[in-house]
């Protein structure tokens, strides 16, 4: 829960309907007053919360391998199924845990969103703003690896679901940013 | 006071910084927090799961090796049981002489009470694979004939009736493995190998890392005793 309520409060910021719900406290932050500081407030929040659910697995992966027990459970979601499994919880290539990935992909995202929110109108936010699109949209393809061994398993973890949501809302932001600053309205909205 | 603009003040660096600065912190409570074990097959490690239908000598069962496992075990704990496992093919040669020790072995640190163990339980388990050589035709049949010495029983391991085999009877667990999933998991390079398990899953001794030395002294060596 700790890592669902930013996240959703990110994600409704990125959303358009975001203008109509956090528009009462542009009085006391100005940037959420405008749609390009919206956005790039609901995606530093989703980053972040991103970022520290991917640490939550690597640290619930690491507990699991000691022998000890976080979140097993008979029922469905059973994040200590999924994540222990030692025959999916690392990627197939280099054998690194999949929160670890998690974590150093938010850790770039949130690098470019932050630099970008910083400087809006340097030359390179344009890049960068472009990289985390296409950063987050290859997300879509590990998502649907890591549903497919979740299907296999027939167990959901929490966290890793809460992460997949964290990519899934960056990539909104990122792409609505990316269009944002295509527009000749980057410095008006 | 004077002014000077400043072409490397880039907010990127600081925004490196910062985001890197965030990660370590996450690394770092997880590097103080947890104290990981690789999952693997070499001695230190945790052992991997083995799976298949194991045959208890009545019945064919889905075996769990988790099962044997207690997180909560620490060095010493006579009250622990330990996990002995072997990777066998009926129709090798030297799997078949080393069954008269496998059965002696069960009998004697297997908890029967007659043998003068005084040691924590060691439990054995036989992973029975069909390697890729001509002439290694096994079935279930010959698995349980080999397994319980059946007199008669028409099934041929490695070239002998598999009733004939030496040794005694084994009462342990038999996992059929002719797929070789378990093998191919365990990294087995061939038959027969064993590992020595502690009670909370690590594997104490791997017979590919000490070429040469019995199972037999390794039990004696490694699995705590009362009379030690």
């Amino acid at each position: 829960m700790i890592y669902v309520i930013p996240l959703v409060i990110g994600f409704l910021m990125i959303l358009p309907l975001g203008r109509s719900l956090f528009a009462p406290l542009s009085e006391y932050m100005p940037s959420l007053g405008n749609e390009r500081g919206r956005v790039f407030s609901g995606l530093l929040l989703t980053c972040v919360a991103g970022m520290a659910v991917s640490f939550q697995t690597l640290w619930i992966s690491s507990k699991i391998s000691e022998g000890g027990n976080f979140c097993a459970s008979n029922s469905i979601l059973s994040c200590d199924d999924v994540i222990g499994n030692v025959e999916y919880n690392v990627d197939p290539i280099f054998g690194m845990p999949w929160g670890g990935i998690g974590a150093a992909v938010f850790c770039i995202l949130l690098y470019l969103v932050y630099s970008s929110s910083k400087e809006p109108n340097a030359d390179w936010v344009s890049s960068y703003l472009k990289m985390g699109t296409y950063l987050t949209f290859a997300g879509f393809f590990v998502i649907a690896l890591l549903v497919f061994y979740e299907f296999k398993m027939e167990k959901i973890c929490q966290y890793c679901t809460t992460a997949h949501f964290a990519n899934i809302a960056a990539f909104i932001g990122f792409l609505r940013l990316m269009r944002m600053n295509q527009s000749k309205e980057w410095n008006t909205i | 006071m004077k002014y000077t603009y400043d072409d490397e003040a880039d907010i990127r660096t600081t925004a490196l910084i910062r985001v890197m600065a965030l990660f370590f912190v996450g690394i770092m409570i997880i590097a103080t927090t947890t104290s990981p074990i690789a999952t693997g097959t070499k001695e230190g490690e945790r052992a991997p799961a083995l799976e298949g239908e194991f045959y208890n000598g009545s019945s064919w069962s889905d075996f769990d090796l988790e099962s044997y496992w207690d997180p909560t075990w620490e060095a010493g704990d006579i009250s622990g049981q330990w996990v002995a496992i072997e990777f066998m093919d009926t129709d090798c040669p030297y799997c078949v002489q080393s069954a008269e020790e496998m059965g002696a072995n069960a009998n004697d640190f297997g908890g029967g009470g007659n043998s003068g163990w005084d040691g924590a339980i060691v439990n054995f388990i036989a992973s029975v694979t069909e390697l890729d050589i001509g002439g290694h035709d096994s079935s279930r049949a010959e698995m349980i004939a080999f397994r319980d010495k059946s007199a008669n029983s028409g099934e041929d391991c490695a070239g002998s009736e598999c009733g004939s085999r030496p040794g005694i009877a084994h009462n342990f667990p038999y996992i059929d493995d002719f797929d070789q999933d378990n093998m191919k998991k365990w990294n087995v390079g061939g038959t027969p190998s064993y590992y020595l398990i502690q009670p909370d899953g690590i594997i104490a001794w791997s017979s590919a890392e000490h070429s040469g030395e019995e199972l037999r002294n390794a039990i004696l060596s490694l699995v705590p005793r009362e009379s030690a």
